[in-house]
Parts: C-alpha cells; structure tokens; sequence
C-alpha cells in the first residue's frame, strides 16, 4: 500500500513538473523573435564586451549602480525609525565605496598576476587566444577572493566604519548649519 | 634525508593537484565567462558572509547572549544574499542563452547562416518555422562549426550582460529590500524579547492593577499629563 501512494506521489510530482514545462514552453514558443540585431559596431561592442568584461569590471559597474540605488531603498525604509534610518544610509554608502575600491582593485592585480608562469596551465597551448583570457579571469578571480576573505577583515570593515562614521558626523553638523 | 624526501613528495604532489586545478578551470570556464561570473559571485558571497558570520563569533565585545541572537541572523542574512543572487542571476543568464540558442535573439550572419543550412526563415506572422521555438538549438545542428566563430563571441557577450543584469536586480534591489524587511521583523521580535523580559521584572504598587501602574508610567515617561 506504501509502495502504491509512493508511486502515484511520485507520478503526481512528475506530472506536476511536466506541465509546469509544457506551460513554459508554450509561453516561450509564443513569444515572438526579436528584430536580428543590426550593425556591425553594435555586435562587436556585445562581442567585445563578453571578452573584456571580468570579475573586476563587473564588480565596479555593480557598486556604481549600487550607490544609486542601494542608499534610496534604505532612505525610504518605513519599517524603521529617521535615526536608524539615516545609520542605515551612512553605513550602506560606506560599504558600496568599501567594497568597490577594494573589490575592483584586488580582483583586478589578481587578474593581472595570472600573466606569472606559475599560474599557466599545462593545457593553455590547446585552446585559443580567447580561452586563455577567459581563464586567467577565472583562475584570477578565484584567487581574488581568497585574497579578499582576509582584507574584507583588514580593510573594508575599518573603511566602511571610517566612512559611515563620516557621513554621519557631516549629517550631524549639516543639521546644525 | 628522509624529511627532505617527505617534502620533495608533497611539493609534488601539491603542484600535480594545483596543475590539475589549473587545466579544469581552463575547460570549465574558458569557453563560459558568463557561467564564470555567476559561481564566482556566488562563491565570493559565500566567502564574504562567513567574514561577516566570524566577525560576530570572534567579537569579544558581544555578549553571549547578544551572539546567540546575532549569528543565526547573520546566517539568515546570508542565506537570503546567496539564495538571491544565484536564483536571480543564473536564471536571467539561462533565459538570455536560450534566446541565443533558439535563434530568437540573433543577428544576420546567424540568420543567414541558418537560411543557408535549409531552415526556414519567419517572413510573416503565418510562416511555420522552427528558429524562436523552445526546441531548437543552433548549436546541436549538424553543421554548426560553419557558423561556430561567430556564434561563440556573440553568445559569450550576450551572456556576460544577462549575468551582469541579474546581478545588478538581485543585488542592488532584491536583497536590500528582502534584508531591510528581514531586518526590521527581526528588530521587532528581539525589543519585544526585551520587552518582555523586563515587564517580568517589574512589580506595580499595592493598591493598583499592573494594567493601570503601566498606563501611569507610559504617561509619565511620555510627559503627558494624566
């Protein structure tokens, strides 16, 4: 009897999963195709982008979209009180900057240090020109973070201190003014 | 001797397992950055909320009973982070690579290519064609090393973008808004803990309810006058 309610459990999964896809299909079937991407500088600039965007550029374009964004969702907080709101602003400023200028920077010395011997793969000459950079972005953002699971105790805890202290005491005296 | 010949093993053996580490990155990753930039952000997460988790337990500042609260929600916090980002980002890159591989998104050296190879290409909205639909895939065509030059640089690009979106929505909107929700019930719970804790130390004046020595002292704590 166990036996029988487990099989049409699992039949009942299936089923349920299958016609999730089938729904996602007919969807995605429905959606009619895009206009082919016209001019050639627009594919080499995607083209370009996919070879030369690594870790570091990624970690900079994030914190530069995140101190637009991050600090508004916080400032319109209602769940908390102005006081803790505006800690909650300073303190979310302070480690965007934080962990942008160490993020970028480190990541993008290990990235560069991947050019050493010692990080070259026995494999390298097989695969193309490509590849090869793709990996050392890889292996140089790996290397990055073990990096970073040290410096995120040395430098960007003090730094985002540093600087939330600062906004907060600039707020303060703006106050006054 | 013998030692040095321990440590001469175990350097071997050490930058055998490193040369093997090297190779499989190169073949996970070389033809792949967006899946790159999808594990390492979650890897990079994984590894900055365990800094933030220890920075709580090894704080000789927070109390024990302060560290019993504070590190489960450190977790939570991470949980929340991790969970968002590879949820978010991983399923914005895999969409974009499905519009690459079905041949919805493109361009007109695909197109041309696929034309070339038999397929029908959509004229008009009545045409029957495969291209666009969920089935179909660019790559598993019997000649797709014809076109493969042109078709890996594109879909890398378009991948790396996708990830780089999903990260920018998961990161800089979903998780401060998940956190701050997060955060202020949690705040709630532990004044309530508070709270709690010290109405069960407070003793009212004989005379009086507990329920009316409250309402005086919310009064007189308030500068109201009663």
């Amino acid at each position: 009897m166990a036996s029988i309610n487990g099989i049409s459990k699992i039949s009942f999964g299936n089923s349920f999963t299958s016609s999730i896809k089938n729904a996602g299909r007919r969807v995605y079937n429905a959606i009619p195709n895009f206009k082919p991407i016209a001019g050639d500088n627009m594919i080499g600039w995607i083209e370009k982008f996919g070879r030369k965007c690594s870790s570091a550029e990624q970690r900079l374009i994030l914190g530069a979209t995140a101190i637009f964004m991050q600090p508004a969702i916080d400032a319109h907080n209602k769940n908390v009180d102005e006081k803790t709101r505006k800690v909650s602003v300073a303190r979310t400023i302070g480690k965007v900057i934080a962990g942008t200028l160490t993020g970028f920077l480190i990541r993008k010395a290990c990235i560069k240090a991947m050019d050493l011997k010692m990080f070259k793969p026995s494999n390298a000459a097989k695969v193309s020109k490509d590849a090869y950079d793709q990996y050392k972005n890889a292996m140089g953002t790996i290397v990055a973070l073990v990096v970073m699971s040290f410096t995120n105790f040395i430098i960007d805890a003090p730094l985002t201190k540093f600087i939330t202290n600062l906004l907060i005491e600039e707020d303060k005296s703006g106050g006054k003014k | 001797m013998k030692n040095s010949g321990l440590m001469n093993d175990a350097f071997q053996w050490v930058s055998k397992k490193c040369g093997t580490f090297k190779n499989v990155i190169l073949e996970k990753y070389g033809e792949q950055p967006g899946k790159m930039l999808v594990h390492t952000g979650v890897l990079g997460w994984i590894l900055s909320s365990a800094a933030q988790v220890a920075a709580v337990v090894f704080n000789d500042k927070i109390s024990k009973e302060q560290k019993v609260f504070l590190i489960p929600q450190e977790i939570a916090d991470a949980a929340v982070n991790i969970v968002s980002f590879y949820a978010i980002t991983n399923s914005v890159k895999a969409i974009a690579s499905k519009l690459v591989k079905t041949g919805k998104l493109t361009t007109p050296a695909i197109l041309d290519y696929l034309k070339k190879t038999g397929i029908k290409i959509l004229k008009n909205s009545k045409d029957v064609s495969p291209i666009g639909k969920w089935d179909f895939d660019i790559t598993k065509l019997s000649n797709f090393d014809e076109i493969e030059k042109q078709f890996k640089p594109f879909k890398n690009g378009v991948d790396v973008a996708a990830s780089l979106l999903g990260s920018i929505i998961s990161c800089n909107l979903v998780t401060p808004i998940l956190r701050n929700e997060y955060a202020a019930r949690q705040q709630k719970l532990a004044l309530t803990k508070m709270h709690d804790k010290q109405m069960k130390n407070l003793e009212h004046p004989r005379g009086i309810s507990m329920a009316e020595y409250q309402r005086r002292a919310y009064a007189k704590a308030s500068g109201l006058k009663v």
